[in-house]
């Protein structure tokens, strides 16, 4: 049979299509896995040199500032900007009403084709999602209007001068009330607040009722969580700037390749005409990676449309209180019925969610990619309230994590067995046992291991579970508090995707660039890739860099979201150093008139293999490869440069490319409830990770200790609270938004394994996401370990500890 | 630059427009020539001392130090986080305190000797080399407001233990919890510090 030849497109797009198993090292690893590599951002951020979106100033730059609604819902009856346009300093104004943007709605782009799907955030699920409408359906919602001014100060006095005649109107904050045949209604004429969302109202696998027949105990409960947000550094910032029909901009955002796409679709300006800049990101946390929200989307097309209207620069952020915009996708209220047998054997798991504003998961799903639990049942429901938008907040997994962990937690206690013990009886994948796995291992050439038992000993040794892990409510400590252990696991972050380009060029004295744009929102990635490149090139770490500000370069790494960042950048780096090194050695051959093949790199330095005295340093190689010069006594040679694209897996299909999650993780946790105050002391935390193979071990660390702030104050502090008369947002701000101070909680014990499982490079799993996501769950089953009274109902606040210990 | 700010206005004498170099030199002739004092003075004129250099500048009575610092003078160390203190990041040393320049006017400042992080970076402040190996920041957005504090500390506490750093740094919010490297990162400082001093 003769193969079909391919063409040279579809040759890069077989190279880039991310195939199972085939990732096996084929360099000595230098820097890859090595400490001490210094971070190349290091320098800049701790000297403040290091550039961020916010920190740009152009000449002749105005301020934006938006008018935002004080009502939870409301329409504006009149709306006048005469007074603000005469204002001295105010350069433009752009009313809702204004032709360039008159009912123009938020728009999106994922999912197939560049419109984003209606139910793929939770803006496009909103019943009003113009950019500047005159119908708010949250308390600070952007509405109205937007001023260009001299100075903010005079872009925010101007903005007082605006009158509006606001039409209050009911609103519904309740999420279980939402339903109610009284509640008010978002949309107006509609018989309900609820939103169709039909991929994800019903998940079901093997047969439930069958699964509660063969179960030996079943037990209900219910359980709440409340919304939190991400609060990150840097505020939502955006700098617009026209030159003739050229645009440029400075975007704070995750993804600047989709905004950029957004903003073509949205305002008819062809693509090679936008020049995007994207500094370094003051986190985000998939908070700048919804290109669609108000927040990005909303204000790029402002800034952009002001920007054209002054003919000036226009700078646009939100503040502080703005910027309470959205919130986590976990805003939910579950109901769950198991079913086991007495031997741990999970039979048959049913639940009930009901989110607000976006469904970002169903809650179920962990269950099916983690467990062999047979039958699964799980219904969801959406509604609206008057809230803002929800969507991924490190991250989307949030509910999976939420129900898997209390699904576990409940059935162990209710068996009177370890919970630890009860993780590894129902171990598997997509209700299929062990057996799977293994099998999987061996036809794809894994290493035969079992990463969850390995993570489960090795948290269990560092928190002392056997000696100290007592029923719930027996165990006080001398101080008089009541001491309590927890412990959950999943498997979920070997799932990376994603798509990125990136070209390798060797400069002309023999240093190396990386060329592509990407977002850093603070999880080192350019020191990683830059390690990948020193191994997979041979050269020096200290000879690369990258210098990933610039979109017009062509070349765009994926975004840091969706845990996969380095799991898919690494492969495009890697292929791209590959096929650079192949250029570099063709040219090298004729240099050393030998074949390509007798030749290798190391250390910057070309050499034959049979006789490494024989060396070329490359900067010597390169000397005439050059992408231009002017009259030379000799002849010019082309640059070494290549580039490669690489793409990898599709989200939520693992099993349909064939790729079930092989790295697995554990956490523990150790706390003092003081049954007086309420308060809980959280006193040691034990993070354990089959990270695969960590390229950065600090990198790794850094990701588990700075999850673990995150994941305990979104359990125990965190929470948006909305005034139940008004439907104001009470704590718009970081004294009444509560996170964690260096003082409030220990730093947490890490510990990562590498089994080389994972699905990313050099068998490699996302690190960034799933600590802060694993957290903050267990702490319901760490207080229930110390008082012995359930309270499935989060943020765990102290009135809440007190509640259920009958203290108030 | 805004059309409302303006650099330095040339030291002239306002009742006689003698030109001095300095504005010393103007006030010293106006007590000897004109025997009058004090020395009438532009309204919003400050005088600033950012990182070892002088700074003449006319400032809004709304301005804070903040505005004044990151978007006139361009040092961009100085970073708003929180926008109304409660983090921390954009705090700088004044006097030898470390404060915050948010909630700062920058009227008030007037003769002030201010450091920043771009100030303890030229310097080579050993805390600069260790925040990059003890990985002391992710985003980095947080940074060097975390630098500014912790200089603050080592200049009056030179050999803090891990607690005292703790507590000095308390009051600096990092959402990216890089929370347990900094004591790290400030003992290390401090052991290079004295090293340095013993030479
Ligand atoms: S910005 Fe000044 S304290 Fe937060
Ligand atoms: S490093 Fe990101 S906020 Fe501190």
């Amino acid at each position: 049979m003769t193969e079909k030849k391919l063409g040279p497109y579809q040759t890069l797009k077989q190279e880039g299509t991310y195939k199972i198993g085939y990732d096996k090292p084929t360099v000595d690893f230098k820097q890859i896995g090595k400490r001490g590599v210094r971070r190349y951002d290091g320098f800049e951020k701790a000297s403040g040199k290091a550039l961020y979106t916010r920190d740009v100033n152009l000449p002749g730059m105005l301020y934006a500032k938006v008018l935002s609604s004080p009502y939870a819902r409301a329409r504006m009856l009149r709306l006048d900007t005469g007074k603000a346009e005469k204002y001295p300093g105010v350069r433009a104004v752009l009313r809702y009403d204004d032709p360039a943007i008159n009912g123009q709605e938020l728009t999106g782009s994922i999912a197939g084709t560049t419109r984003m799907a209606p139910e793929s955030a939770g803006w496009a699920m909103l019943p009003v999602k113009t950019i500047l409408s005159d119908q708010a359906i949250f308390e600070g919602q952007m509405v109205g209007v937007a001023i260009a001014a001299d100075t903010e100060q005079i872009a925010s006095e101007a903005l007082k001068l605006v009158k509006v005649e606001w039409e209050e109107q009911p609103f519904i904050l309740d999420k279980e009330k939402a339903l109610d045949s009284d509640a008010p209604k978002l949309i107006s004429g509609a018989d309900s607040n609820k939103i169709a969302d039909e991929d994800r109202e019903l998940t079901e696998q093997g047969d439930v009722e069958k699964g509660f027949q063969e179960a030996e105990e079943i037990i209900e409960f219910t359980a709440r969580r409340d919304a939190h947000l991400w609060a990150g550094a840097e505020l939502p910032s955006v700098v617009a700037r026209w030159s003739g029909d050229k645009l440029e901009m400075w975007v704070h955002e995750q993804q600047p390749y989709l905004s950029k796409l957004i903003l073509a679709e949205q305002l008819n300006i062809p693509m090679n005409k936008i020049h995007t800049h994207s500094l370094y990101q003051g986190c985000s946390f998939g908070e700048r990676c919804n290109p669609s929200n108000w927040s990005q989307n909303g204000i790029n097309v402002l800034a952009v449309l002001l920007a054209k209207k002054a003919d000036r620069p226009v700078k646009l952020v939100l503040n502080r209180a703005e910027k309470f915009y959205g919130f986590s996708g976990d805003l939910m209220v579950s109901q769950f019925k198991v079913g086991a047998r007495r031997d741990g054997t999970i039979t048959a798991v049913q639940m009930n969610n009901l989110f607000a504003n976006y469904m970002c998961t169903t809650g179920v799903e962990h269950l099916v990619e983690n467990t062999k639990i047979p039958n699964l049942r799980c219904e969801g429901t959406t509604v609206f309230v008057n809230k803002p938008p929800a969507w991924w907040n490190r991250c989307e997994q949030l509910p999976n994590v939420f129900c898997q962990t209390l699904v576990f937690d409940h059935i162990a206690d209710a068996l009177g067995m370890d919970p630890t013990e009860v993780a590894l009886l129902n171990d598997g994948c997509e209700g299929r046992d062990k057996s799977y796995l293994e099998d999987f291992q061996r036809e794809n050439g894994f290493e035969p291991r079992d990463s969850l038992k390995e993570c489960i000993a090795a948290g269990k040794k560092a928190i002392g579970w056997d000696e100290n892990w007592h029923p719930p409510g027996t165990r006080q400590l001398p101080n008089g508090r009541m001491h309590g252990m927890a412990f959950t696991w999943s498997h979920d972050w070997d799932d990376t995707r994603g798509t990125g380009s990136a070209a390798v060029l060797i400069q002309n004295d023999g240093s190396v660039s990386i060329i592509a744009q990407h977002s850093d929102v603070g999880v080192n990635p350019w020191t990683t890739y830059m390690q990948i490149v020193a191994d997979e090139l041979g050269v020096r770490y200290e000879d690369i860099e990258i210098n990933p500000f610039d979109l017009n370069v062509g070349f765009a790494l994926m975004s840091p979201d969706g845990s996969c960042n380095l799991g898919s950048n690494g492969y495009v780096v890697k292929k791209a150093a590959r096929k650079a090194r192949r250029m570099l050695l063709d040219l090298a051959a004729d240099k050393f008139d030998l074949p390509a093949e007798a030749l290798d790199i190391e250390d910057s330095t070309v050499f034959e293999k049979a006789n490494p005295d024989n060396r070329m340093p490359v900067k010597d190689v390169v000397k005439m490869a050059v992408p231009m010069l002017n009259a030379v006594g000799i002849w010019t040679e082309p640059p070494v440069l290549d580039w490669a694209w690489h793409t990898q897996g599709l989200w939520g299909m693992a099993l349909e490319t064939g790729r079930p999650r092989m790295c697995r993780q554990a956490n523990f946790i150790e706390v003092e409830v003081d049954t007086e105050t309420g308060e809980v002391c959280v006193t040691r935390v034990v993070n354990v990770n089959d990270v695969g193979k960590a390229i950065s071990p600090e990198t790794v660390e850094g990701q588990m200790y700075g999850g673990t702030y995150m994941g305990l104050g979104r359990a125990l502090a965190e929470e948006m609270v909305w005034d139940p008369a008004t439907g104001v947002l009470l704590n718009r701000n970081l004294l009444d938004y509560k996170y964690a101070t260096m003082l409030d909680y220990p730093a947490s014990d890490n510990i990562y394994i590498e089994t080389g499982l994972g699905h990313g490079p050099y068998g490699s799993t996302g690190i960034g996401e799933n600590t802060a996501t694993m957290i903050p769950a267990l702490l319901g089953p760490a207080v229930y370990n110390a008082i012995g009274k359930r309270i499935d109902d989060f943020p765990i606040t102290p009135n809440k500890v007190l509640k259920a210990l009958g203290k108030i | 630059m805004n059309a409302d700010f303006q650099q330095t206005p040339n030291n002239l004498c306002p009742y006689c427009s003698a030109a001095f170099e300095t504005f010393d030199g103007l006030k010293a002739h106006v007590v000897a020539v004109h025997k009058t004092e004090p020395l009438p003075k532009p309204d919003g004129l400050i005088q600033l001392t950012v990182n070892g250099q002088s700074h003449k500048l006319l400032v809004a009575p709304e301005w804070t130090l903040y505005q004044v610092i990151h978007d006139k003078l361009g040092l961009t160390g100085v970073k708003m986080f929180c926008d109304r203190g409660a983090c921390g990041s954009c705090t700088v040393i004044m006097d030898g305190r470390p404060i915050l320049s948010c909630m700062t006017l920058a009227i008030e400042c007037d003769g002030k000797t201010i450091e920043t992080a771009e100030g303890i970076a030229e310097a080579g402040h050993p805390l600069i080399d260790s925040y990059v190996n003890h990985h002391t920041m992710q985003c980095g957005y947080c940074t060097p407001g975390f630098i500014t504090t912790a200089k603050a500390l080592l200049d009056r506490n030179p050999e803090p233990n891990e607690s005292e750093i703790m507590q000095a740094l308390a009051g600096n919010l990092c959402r990216c919890g890089t929370y347990p490297q900094h004591p790290k990162a400030v003992l290390e400082a401090a052991r290079t510090l004295k090293e340095e001093h013993s030479k």
